[in-house]
């Protein structure tokens, strides 16, 4: 630790940014309105639990501008098996977390873009580009970021994580631990568990020296208890909405999100989803729906297009449509109960094995299938994202069998999750439009 | 120039079909072809194939999945693959993780589908699990084929791959003596890919007895990438008076391992693919890689390396940023040229192909 570090942490971040962050919410609760452009007469007005989240990411990244020096820093995927870290006191940042936020704040296109200029591909995921153009130009709406001190990079979402935090490696010259979850086409074999444990085994030792301290077994199973209950959490988040009229929109749990995946171990998150859950409930009991005039009821799959929230949410809005369940935020709810405080590194490795990206494409569509039983859909709108390749090969096969077994309206909408330059509103309207007269 | 004549992989299936052997049409890159044959199964592989009519393809993949994959499908839905018994698909990617998955779940072929998990890091670990991975694989094809080869015969067939891979490794180190185009080379090397140990180890002893005491006086390029598709691509580089001297691509270099240390026969399949040369879709490191190509560059005398990549080959995309980088750093000239293995080499890229050759025989003389 440094001391010079330690004190403009201690001032800037934990005295004054806190402090300030803290007002700042307690005001934004006590005189809680709907932002001017918000449509009241087409959505219930934002959760007022919503500025907690805000609170939660702002201090987030302040920590993460003056955390350089006082704590260890790691860089890691979002599926990554983040328990350890948590337990050796990582200060954990999350580059898709980062990227999604510049795509919500419309600054992924220009961040990308300086990546491309180094000859990054177009046609690579677009959270690479955003991430690796905030790193050769140090462009980030957040401020700054932290240098890692580790990387943690599990394919537990994809191969592309392995091929970015090779680049990753490549510039911070910094320890790389690799967690490969070999893909799950129908059930995970013993000796993939067995391999993944391993992994898990051996990355303590790395992140031990890293951290220059022990790893604590109390420690790590208050951490994976603090894990498994924000995931039940968000999983009764989510389960809510099979409410009539559902509490809340996908759109809605995009934004409010991010604590699951960002500070997932932390108690802060297990308070702030039991706020929310509480608001939900009395949401339910009052009858408000997060489209107010629902009519249809969808189900999103893949990532969210970002830099289109907004629209997507009013334009479905108008037409009476809420999407209520997502295969994409149920990721982070869905393995709580696989979760074990007493085995952990046997759990870990388990839970984090069978996250839905790294499941069949059949997988997919049955998840996808229950979810239109059991939240009681109309139709589904498949994301497909050029950037995902894990996430939308397959797509195609579940589109049909939704329309075909189910007979549910089901879109396939063209779309980069990070890139606008692969989105056209006007084609999106009309295919949209089209798939809401499908379900009239 | 040699010529050496290859069956076609029509003729090589129907003989196999003759001689009572079972066809497993293999998806890229990596498998251990000892394992299949000590079944009596003639692996062929699948890249590609080049020019194939996509279309069919779109019934279950979007446009910005690469060709390889594309026609690959298509190949398969054209019902070009009905002669094999067994489709295998190799984990090698997100896309073709994907392929796997599809048709497992949506196509649901007649043959028997075997799919294979790839470690990603060069360690103990990785063999451990690659040999536990190819056991599964190994009772799979017991209960399909209803016998289970001995150790002995495994160990056998392992011991002729790692004959073919010494003398594959040492036709490139002398590939300035051989009396072959780029197309021609490369033509018998690929023949790799569905011909039997036997029959392809007798066309390299017979390149063997031609290579020639003299050089061919020609710069050298290094070709990077999947596969040479189209071939075409080579024959621009030998008008150039430059010829291909060594490579670093998934269907050949990449896939010369070398050999295994254990007893074990699946321990020894596996060291052999984990400790194999670099590869992108392993995630290997900067370093190793970039350090694999400044060798091939040192043996082979080449002056510069062309990196010919799929267009949405994510693994490969990754590296070239840094790695060019790397290479300018230590004096190496490198082109990247994107392709599509089902359309026609576009004049742009022959003209940069040309250019890239002459600038580098400009700087040799
Ligand atoms: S390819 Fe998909 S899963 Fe992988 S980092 Fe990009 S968006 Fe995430
Ligand atoms: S070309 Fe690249 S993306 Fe396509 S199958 Fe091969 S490794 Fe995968």
């Amino acid at each position: 630790m440094n001391l010079r570090d330690s004190i403009k942490y201690l001032f800037s971040y934990k005295i004054a940014g806190e402090t300030f962050i803290k007002l700042n919410t307690k005001k934004a609760f006590k005189n809680f309105k709907p932002p001017k452009s918000w449509r009241t007469d087409i959505l219930a007005p934002p959760l007022k639990t919503g500025v907690y989240t805000k609170e939660i990411i702002a201090k987030h990244y302040l920590e993460g501008r003056y955390v350089n020096g006082v704590k260890p820093v790691a860089w890691v995927t979002s599926g990554a098996p983040i328990e350890i870290l948590k337990a050796l006191g990582f200060y954990i940042l999350y580059p898709e977390n980062h990227g999604a936020l510049c795509g919500a704040r419309k600054a992924a296109l220009e961040i990308s873009e300086e990546a491309e200029k180094k000859g990054y591909s177009m046609d690579i995921c677009s959270y690479a580009r955003t991430d690796i153009g905030s790193i050769l130009s140090k462009k980030t709406p957040v401020g700054k970021l932290p240098k890692p001190d580790l990387l943690l990079c599990c394919t537990n979402i994809c191969q592309t994580v392995l091929y970015w935090y090779r680049v990753l490696a490549e510039y911070y010259k910094v320890p790389l631990i690799v967690i490969d979850t070999p893909f799950v086409y129908d059930e995970a074999k013993e000796h993939d568990i067995e391999y993944v444990k391993k992994q898990l085994e051996a990355s303590i030792d790395v992140s031990e020296m890293v951290a220059k301290k022990s790893l604590s077994f109390t420690k790590l199973k208050e951490i994976v208890k603090l894990s498994k209950m924000a995931a039940e959490l968000w999983l009764e988040i989510m389960s809510s909405n099979k409410n009539i009229p559902s509490p809340i929109s996908v759109f809605d749990q995009f934004i409010h999100m991010a604590p699951i995946v960002e500070k997932r171990g932390d108690a802060v998150t297990v308070d702030f989803y039991s706020k929310m859950l509480k608001e939900i409930k009395e949401r339910i009991k009052n009858g408000i729906g997060a489209v107010k005039n629902e009519k249809k009821r969808v189900l999103w799959d893949n990532l969210p297009i970002w830099y289109k929230i907004k629209f997507l949410s009013e334009f479905l809005a108008e037409h009476g449509v809420s999407v209520v369940a997502s295969t994409y935020t149920n990721a982070w709810g869905e393995l709580a109960p696989m979760m074990d405080i007493e085995r952990p590194i046997e759990s870990m490795a388990r839970t984090y094995t069978y996250p839905i990206l790294n499941r069949g494409t059949g997988h997919k569509l049955k998840t996808m299938e229950m979810m239109v039983k059991e939240f009681d859909l109309d139709g589904a709108i498949l994301h497909s994202d050029r950037s995902c390749k894990p996430y939308s090969v397959g797509q195609v096969d579940q589109r049909l069998k939704l329309l075909n077994e189910l007979g549910a309206a089901a879109l396939l909408l063209e779309a980069d999750h990070n890139d606008p330059r692969a989105f056209s509103d006007e084609q999106s309207k009309s295919r949209l439009k089209a798939f809401v007269e499908m379900m009239e | 120039m040699l010529h050496i004549d290859i069956p076609s992989r029509k003729e090589v299936i129907e003989k196999a079909k003759s001689e009572g052997k079972k066809i497993a049409a293999i998806y890229p890159i990596h498998y251990p072809r000892e394992l299949f044959r000590s079944f009596n199964i003639q692996p062929i592989e699948v890249w590609g194939p080049p020019k194939t009519d996509t279309k069919k393809a779109n019934a279950h993949l979007q446009s910005y999945i690469c060709s390889v994959v594309q026609s690959g499908l298509a190949f398969y839905l054209e019902k070009q693959l009905d002669i094999a018994d067994i489709i295998a698909v190799p984990h090698s990617c997100d896309s073709l993780q994907g392929l796997g998955s599809i048709f497992k779940d949506f196509i649901n072929p007649k043959h028997e589908l075997i799919t294979i998990y790839l470690p990603r890091e060069k360690n103990k670990e990785n063999v451990e699990f690659l040999s536990n991975e190819l056991k599964r694989i190994y009772k799979q094809l017991s209960e399909f084929c209803g016998f289970s080869p001995s150790s002995e015969k495994l160990m056998e067939e392992i011991k002729k791959e790692e004959e073919i891979d010494e003398i594959v490794d040492k036709l490139y180190r002398i590939r300035e003596n051989l009396p072959l185009s780029s197309r021609g080379f490369y033509a018998i090397l690929r023949s790799r890919e569905y011909l039997s140990p036997d029959e392809f180890k007798s066309k390299l002893e017979y390149i063997l007895l031609h290579a020639s005491k003299g050089r061919l006086k020609k710069t050298g390029v290094v070709f990077s990438g999947l596969l040479p598709e189209p071939m075409e691509i080579f024959d621009i580089i030998d008008e150039m008076d430059c010829f291909v001297a060594m490579d670093d691509m998934a269907c050949c270099m990449r896939r010369v391992y070398g050999k295994g240390n254990s007893d074990d026969p699946f321990e020894r399949m596996a060291e052999r693919i984990v400790n194999g040369p670099p590869d992108p879709t392993k995630g290997n490191s900067f370093n190793e890689r970039f350090g694999f190509l400044k060798s091939l560059i040192e043996i082979s005398g080449a002056k510069g390396i062309v990196f010919y990549n799929v267009k949405f080959c994510e693994p490969e995309y990754f590296y070239h940023p840094i790695l060019k980088e790397k290479l300018s750093k230590a004096g190496i000239k490198s082109l990247i040229i994107e392709t599509d293995i089902n359309e026609p080499i576009s004049q742009q890229t022959i003209t940069r192909i040309k250019a890239f050759t002459e600038m580098l025989r400009e700087n040799e003389q």
